[in-house]
């Protein structure tokens, strides 16, 4: 059956799947009008009594909510089974821990390399869906937009290295005024973005992907994209940190800067790589949540900041697999609360509540060391 | 010794033997307050030296401006036959100079073998050579090769530290009190090694606070003073001299040994 869901000027139409699960990607958030169009349910179904149709929702902090429609004589046919829910969350869930932990990865690397705590990160999440956005609104295809974007997300990441953060590094700048400067830099970054991009939300090609069913899961097709790419991208800077050269200088880097330029590594060219490859990661994780929303607008970086930061300091400050532990634990947590009942608007707060309480019983994160002293 | 043809700013120096000459080195941390006031030291090939002196004379420093950690604002130093003087420390590797820091001398999250590995950054392919010299040396550190460095201890931290210096295979191995925070028992073992270091051909500068100890292991040493080198002989020679006595080691008690 087609289901619309109407405000102001804006339609979107889906047509449910087989197993009735619907899915209608809205450019904002505000009030909509969702409409069951009643011509097209099966034959011998109708909508039970009292459900009204159409109907008004609502969601205001959450970027996505569920209408149902229930059908037959006052008979409400779940759907889903809380079993059924509880799995299709899970995946869900890990699918946005994936791709936070793109982001989280990015920032645990600067952190542990030069000590910033970068709040303008969020921007260079927002920077990589922004600029495909653009890239694709020029006319240019799909596939180049999005390799254009992670250039330029790396680009973004070397500049701000070699602009600001490494002079600011040479005249001993302290650690606090750099954040201070960092939170500067993020609301400079997102208003110059949205002077140009608008305070709209616009979406990305392809961003409408009906859920389709894969075994016991229901899942969307972009969804199911973001997991694999976010999986193999985490696998391959996992294996680069921990095999190569160049991992392995990164790692000394982060762990003691003066000791691994006194072995012969060039901390500055590591710094800078560090920068570029922070910057590409966290634009395509601003690309993949861009889908996952689904819609690009300006602040949607800055939305999940702290759910990133929620996950490089629950995995322990520094250590890039805590942050990717981390940042599945913050995914997966915050799609599991809406099926424990929690509010969707509060799912976020629910992530930085388990922030919390690992941090009182684990101070240095779940995989932070202690370290022996002497 | 592959990199001596490296360097376009080579400057022969006179003496054939001469690993590291420093000359009349004015350094220091803040510009205008120089810890080093006109300091020269010299070590030749083979030789162990020692630098003892009072608190605040300099030593570390001196240690920290050979290895361009420290802004140098005039003087020298030569390292065979080349002036090193300002290099950044990841420039200082590939030019045959060794250091290792006081505190925080180890990667602490990774293992002992990625630590030596670090060593020689820059010459990655002869590792498995390097690493069976090292492991000569400090067997301890060959059998606990996956071990991480943050688990060991203060004694075991120093030779994996001494072993990621060893690694380039050194003309001159830079040590910043190395039995500094040591137990009696550690740091006699520590100046043991530093002496099978030397034994096996690396020239060694080392700074200590601990001057008895340091001086009866060494060939040389020098005794700064506010950024000088004050006196320096031979280190039964300071150990017997009366001013090195009384400014530095106390009292004559144990000189015989």
């Amino acid at each position: 059956m087609t289901i619309t869901a109407t405000k102001d000027d804006f339609t979107g139409t889906a047509t449910s799947s087989a197993n009735g699960a619907w899915n209608i990607g809205v450019p904002e958030q505000g009030t909509y009008t969702v409409e069951l169009d009643e011509s097209t349910l099966p034959e011998g179904i109708a909508l039970a009594e009292g459900q009204e149709n159409p109907r008004d929702v609502t969601f205001s902090q959450t970027s996505n909510l569920s209408v149902i429609f229930a059908f037959g004589e006052g008979i409400v046919v779940q759907q889903q089974d809380f079993g059924q829910n509880l799995l299709n969350r899970l995946v869900a869930g890990l699918s946005f821990g994936l791709l936070l932990a793109l982001a989280s990865v990015g920032l645990s690397l600067i952190f542990g390399t030069t000590g910033l705590t970068n709040f303008a990160h969020g921007e260079m999440v927002t920077l990589g869906a922004v600029l495909v956005f653009a890239f694709n609104a020029l006319g240019l295809p799909f596939w180049l937009a999005i390799l254009l974007a992670l250039l330029g997300g790396g680009l973004f990441g070397y500049a701000q290295d070699r602009g600001l953060w490494r002079p600011l590094r040479r005249r001993g700048t302290g650690l606090v005024p750099m954040m201070i400067v960092s939170i500067g830099l993020a609301l400079a970054v997102r208003y110059v973005i949205q002077f140009y991009f608008g305070g709209a939300t616009q979406q990305l090609p392809y961003a409408q992907s009906p859920e389709i069913q894969l075994g016991p899961v229901s899942i969307s097709p972009n969804n199911l994209w973001s997991l694999g790419i976010s999986a193999v991208v985490i696998a391959l800077i996992g294996i680069v940190l921990l095999k190569t050269r160049l991992g392995k200088a990164t790692r000394a880097v982060a762990d003691n800067p003066a000791l691994a330029a006194a072995s012969g590594i060039d901390v500055d060219s590591v710094i800078r790589i560090v920068w570029i490859t922070g910057g590409m990661l966290a634009s395509l994780g601003g690309i993949l949540w861009a889908y996952y929303r689904p819609g690009v607008t300006f602040d949607m970086g800055s939305a999940i900041l702290l759910l990133i930061f929620a996950g490089v300091t629950l995995g322990g400050l520094g250590t890039v697999f805590g942050a990717l532990i981390g940042s599945i634990i913050v995914g997966i947590f915050v799609e599991l609360t809406t099926v424990f009942g929690l509010a969707a608007d509060l799912k976020y707060v629910g992530a930085l509540f388990i922030m919390i309480v690992v941090l009182l019983f684990r101070p240095q994160g779940i995989l932070g060391r202690r370290e022996r002293v002497g | 010794m592959s990199s001596t043809s490296a360097a376009p700013a080579a400057q022969p120096v006179t003496d054939g033997d001469s690993v590291v000459k420093v000359t009349d080195l004015v350094a220091g941390y803040l510009p205008g307050v120089n810890i080093l006031n006109g300091c020269s030291i010299e070590a030749r090939k083979g030789e162990l030296i020692g630098i003892i002196g009072p608190n605040g004379a300099g030593k570390s420093t001196l240690l920290k401006a050979m290895f361009g950690l420290v802004k140098v604002h005039s003087g020298t130093v030569v390292v065979r036959g080349q002036d090193i003087t300002g290099l950044k420390a990841n420039k200082l590797v590939s030019r045959g100079v060794g250091f290792v820091p006081q505190t925080n001398n180890v990667f602490a999250t990774l293992t002992i073998e990625e630590n030596l590995q670090m060593g020689m950054f820059q010459r990655p392919k002869d590792f498995a050579e390097r690493f069976d010299f090292v492991a000569g040396l400090f067997p301890e550190l060959g059998k606990r090769r996956a071990q991480r460095a943050g688990s060991l201890s203060g004694g075991e931290r120093q030779m994996v530290a001494m072993g990621r210096a060893l690694m380039m295979d050194p003309a001159v191995l830079l040590l910043d009190e190395p039995s500094a925070g040591l137990s009696p028992v550690k740091q006699d073992e520590t100046f043991l090694r530093v002496h099978e270091i030397n034994r096996a051909g690396v020239s060694v500068i080392m700074v200590e606070q601990n001057a008895r100890r340091c001086l009866q292991i060494c060939d040389r040493a020098y005794v700064l003073d506010q950024g000088r080198d004050a006196y320096t002989g031979t280190g039964r020679e300071l150990m017997k001299d009366p001013k090195v006595i009384q400014l530095y080691l106390g009292t004559l008690a144990d000189t015989a040994e």
